[in-house]
């Protein structure tokens, strides 16, 4: 009887101590930096005195630094996004859950910024008397439409790219990869599961396709062994914060025919320069995001010469999905010159005559060529 | 401070529930009033002294009503002098901006300046619970209060304080010097808290995600234009009577009794019972301090009429310095008073289910009127609720709508009282048992994931 008179308070005793134990744990718990689940640098203890109290802003900022710094804070994002999910609102977070556990980005949205992208890449082709070539990569969920799931978005890749290659002019050579890829389509694992990005599998169907544009007889896949790396998880798996999902397997695709030694390449990052002879950066896999793994990730200008290839040198701009097809491109090409319009702020025509280089291939992925503003910087 | 905010639940609140109870019983308001400054500051660190005006503006009116009680008209100068200096301060600081813009948009050639002045938090709750008490202490109906820290605390309570509900100084006076915090009213405080905690983060803040997404569509049609407005039904619902909740939920913790604000709002079978439903608090203030001392319904029909008028506008006025609010007041007025002329009776013969969507109807079309403050975008909103721009439903609006259905279902039983009577009438105490202290639990823990997982938590009622 005094036991179940004690229950009727229950709740009160749940609350006070839920409450207390968050405060305390709080209080106690060594506070992180940096969240690698998030990508970003957590919130500092804001500075207190006069000034930031009147104003409000230690308040505020007091505020940021509680929730960045919440107890369990990345279990509880992981219980909203089961709750969003379990309540019907897949995709909520950005990120759909389709099925076999494929997270896929919300479609791209139309947006003036293409078009204007488009034509500045048609007065770049128009100038230049150099070849340009170019494709533009679907999103994941485009093309594994037989994966999504039952409840989404239009994914309207192919009448994005559609206008977009329409409005790049006739001195582009467009080569379309949205409807083979689309064609394919699960059948073969073109992109991560857990990421936006395609795969080697996917960079190489890629590489298959421009062979005929570019002039040079695809390798057959036999050609490669392939490496593995395991335990990805990539930006589509922490923005989704559906922890249980498994994690992706990373290919590496090696030839059997060439020697290592004979690739150099060289990344510049304003004056600074560093060398290596791979294709692949296997320290990068002890970080957080292992995509990096192909040509050490983003950088203003890597140089990757191989010295068994054919002497022909071509300059692409690009964006992240570039580093995984680079490593068989560069099967045909003696010098490939990666440029990083993010960071390169310099004329490509000019570094392409420079270099004499006989084609610039402009690569990128739908999603980014929608909202990348650094195209004006091609001449 | 927000309620539903981690600095709130995991910071200031387990501390203050820690100091009050350490308190010796005498000084527990004293440290009410510490906390309730401190609570306030946080979000207008200079406009505390405002409330501080106020509380010693009311207190000191009061006294000097008191003393000069015999004298008769002098009492009724100071009395005049306070609420005209009470509506003067929230005239000032709610609408000058407003009344600028009005006259320099009828009085163009006067170059009228605009005055910007920023709403302190909760100005429109306190004048009015600061005002119950002089108008009360001048009828004689509550006795003066003498001590300040008592009346300061009574204004300032942090529950009620920024989003009510109006708690008038009669209901709480006794409360406020003789109160018996027991553990079965702190379990009641909690539980009640925990409804309210859940209403505003785990449905209001939603159904706002919905709201936003279908108001700015442009290819969602009929449909999409009828299910934004109902997630924003919801949406107020929700975020307004949780924000209650969790006021009176407090308000028990600390050995307080408030009013109930909602009832239901949402089941009435015409207006006239849906404002007896929506924000009760508000409502009794205005039938109090404005209806009946005006008259009510005592001297005729048509004096009713003018009465109702004005309450209405006032209604309406009070809820922001914005036409669109006036309009939504006096919108809600002619009903009322259509109602009160033959609706009503008309009504009662038609079946339930016709009275139910009459009464919804018009209750929906309402926030129409009291969401856009532009009534350009307004006239362009109600179009697209007829036709304007076509009953076809895009593949993504579809699928906004489709993904929140289900919390659309929810939300619709969760507005009636089905829910709670079926928990009532479970025999076995045990299974209440369990099924209650799992649903605290659910509380606490989505709703703390939904605030890590989301930023978006701003207060409707912080407006008004």
């Amino acid at each position: 009887m005094k036991l179940k008179q004690a229950l009727k308070y229950l709740p009160a005793v749940l609350f006070v101590g839920f409450i207390s134990v968050m405060f305390l744990l709080w209080l106690i718990l060594p506070k992180q930096h940096y969240s690698a689940q998030e990508k970003r640098v957590l919130a500092d203890f804001p500075t207190l005195n006069a000034e930031t109290l009147f104003n409000g802003n230690f308040q505020k900022e007091l505020d940021t630094y509680l929730s960045d710094h919440t107890p369990a804070r990345s279990f509880f994002i992981g219980l909203n996004a089961d709750y969003q999910l379990i309540t019907g609102r897949n995709g909520q977070s950005g990120i759909y859950l389709g099925k076999d556990e494929y997270l896929f980005p919300k479609p791209v949205k139309e947006s003036e910024n293409l078009l204007r992208n488009a034509q500045f890449i048609k007065e770049f082709a128009d100038s230049s008397d150099i070849p340009v070539y170019m494709t533009v990569i679907p999103s994941s969920g485009y093309v594994n439409h037989n994966k999504l799931p039952l409840i989404h978005e239009e994914y309207t890749d192919d009448q994005l790219i559609r206008s977009f290659s329409k409005a790049l002019g006739d001195k582009v050579q467009y080569v379309d990869s949205a409807a083979p890829f689309f064609e394919i389509g699960d059948k073969g694992q073109l992109y991560y599961r857990t990421d936006h990005h395609w795969t080697s599998k996917g960079a190489y169907k890629c590489y298959s396709l421009l062979g005929n544009a570019l002039g040079y007889t695809p390798l057959k896949e036999e050609s490669f062994t392939k490496e593995t790396v395991t335990d990805f998880y990539g930006t589509s798996y922490a923005k989704a914060a559906l922890w249980a999902i498994a994690p992706d397997v990373i290919e590496l695709w090696h030839n059997k025919k060439q020697p290592e030694d004979s690739v150099t390449v060289e990344i510049r990052d304003g004056a600074d320069v560093k060398t290596s002879h791979s294709y692949f950066f296997p320290d990068q896999l002890r970080n957080d995001d292992k995509y990096p793994v192909f040509l050490d990730g983003n950088h203003s200008l890597v140089t990757v010469t191989n010295e068994n290839a054919e002497d022909r040198t071509l300059v692409v701009v690009k964006d992240s999905y570039a580093h995984t097809i680079v490593p068989f491109l560069s099967q045909h090409y003696r010098n490939i010159i990666m440029v990083d319009l993010r960071y390169y702020k310099k004329d490509v025509s000019a570094l392409a005559k420079e270099h004499q280089a006989e084609g610039v291939l402009l690569l990128y992925s739908l999603d980014n060529l929608s909202e990348d503003t650094n195209l004006s910087y091609l001449f | 401070m927000v309620f539903s905010s981690f600095i709130f639940l995991f910071g200031f609140l387990p501390v203050v529930l820690a100091l009050y109870y350490i308190t010796p019983r005498r000084f527990r308001n004293v440290t009410l009033f510490v906390v309730d400054l401190v609570f306030y500051s946080w979000g207008e660190p200079k406009l505390v002294l405002l409330m501080l005006v106020s509380v010693l503006l009311n207190y000191f009116s009061a006294i000097l009503i008191g003393i000069y009680r015999p004298k008769k008209r002098l009492a009724r100068a100071i009395f005049i002098l306070s609420i005209i200096l009470n509506l003067g301060l929230l005239g000032f600081f709610k609408y000058i901006g407003f009344i600028g813009e009005t006259l320099q948009f009828m009085l163009p050639f006067l170059n009228i300046p605009i005055l910007e002045v920023s709403l302190p938090i909760g100005i429109s709750f306190y004048t009015f619970q600061t005002m119950s008490y002089t108008i009360d202490v001048y009828r004689n109906t509550v006795a003066v209060q003498k001590n300040v820290i008592t009346f300061g605390t009574y204004v300032s309570l942090f529950p009620q304080l920024i989003a009510g509900p109006i708690v008038r100084y009669s209901d709480v006076a006794e409360q406020l010097v003789n109160r018996r915090e027991s553990l079965q009213q702190f379990t009641d405080g909690v539980r009640i808290f925990l409804i309210g905690l859940a209403k505003k983060v785990l449905i209001a803040n939603q159904m706002g995600v919905l709201w936003d997404i279908l108001r700015k569509s442009t290819d969602g049609g009929v449909i999409g234009a009828w299910c934004g407005i109902l997630a924003y039904t919801f949406q107020i619902y929700y975020d307004f009577s949780g924000y209650s909740d969790m006021a009176i939920g407090l308000g028990k913790m600390f050995g307080f009794e408030f009013m109930k604000n909602f009832d239901y709002p949402y089941i009435s079978e015409s207006i006239t019972e849906f404002w007896r439903r929506w924000h009760i608090s508000l409502g009794t203030w205005f039938r109090e301090y404005v209806y009946i001392p005006l008259g009510g319904n005592r001297k005729g029909l048509g004096r009713q009429i003018i009465n109702m008028s004005v309450v209405w506008f006032l209604t309406g006025l009070w809820h922001g310095a914005s036409w669109n609010f006036i309009l939504w007041g006096v919108y809600f007025g002619i009903l009322l008073i259509i109602e009160k002329t033959f609706l009503l009776k008309a009504l009662k013969k038609a079946p339930a289910i016709v009275r139910h969507i009459y009464a919804l109807f018009f209750i929906v079309l309402g926030w129409v009127l009291f969401y856009f403050e532009n009534m350009g975008e307004m006239g362009v909103f109600l179009g697209r609720l007829f036709g304007a721009q076509g009953f076809g439903l895009s593949v993504n609006t579809g699928a906004a709508i489709l993904s929140f259905l289900p919390l659309m279902i929810a939300a619709a039983v969760i507005s009636t009282p089905l829910l709670t009577n079926t928990f009532h009438r479970i025999k076995s105490s045990g299974v209440r048992m369990v099924l209650e202290n799992t649903g605290c639990v659910l509380s606490l823990l989505l709703c703390t994931a939904s605030l890590a997982g989301s930023s978006y938590n701003p207060f409707l009622y912080f407006k008004f």
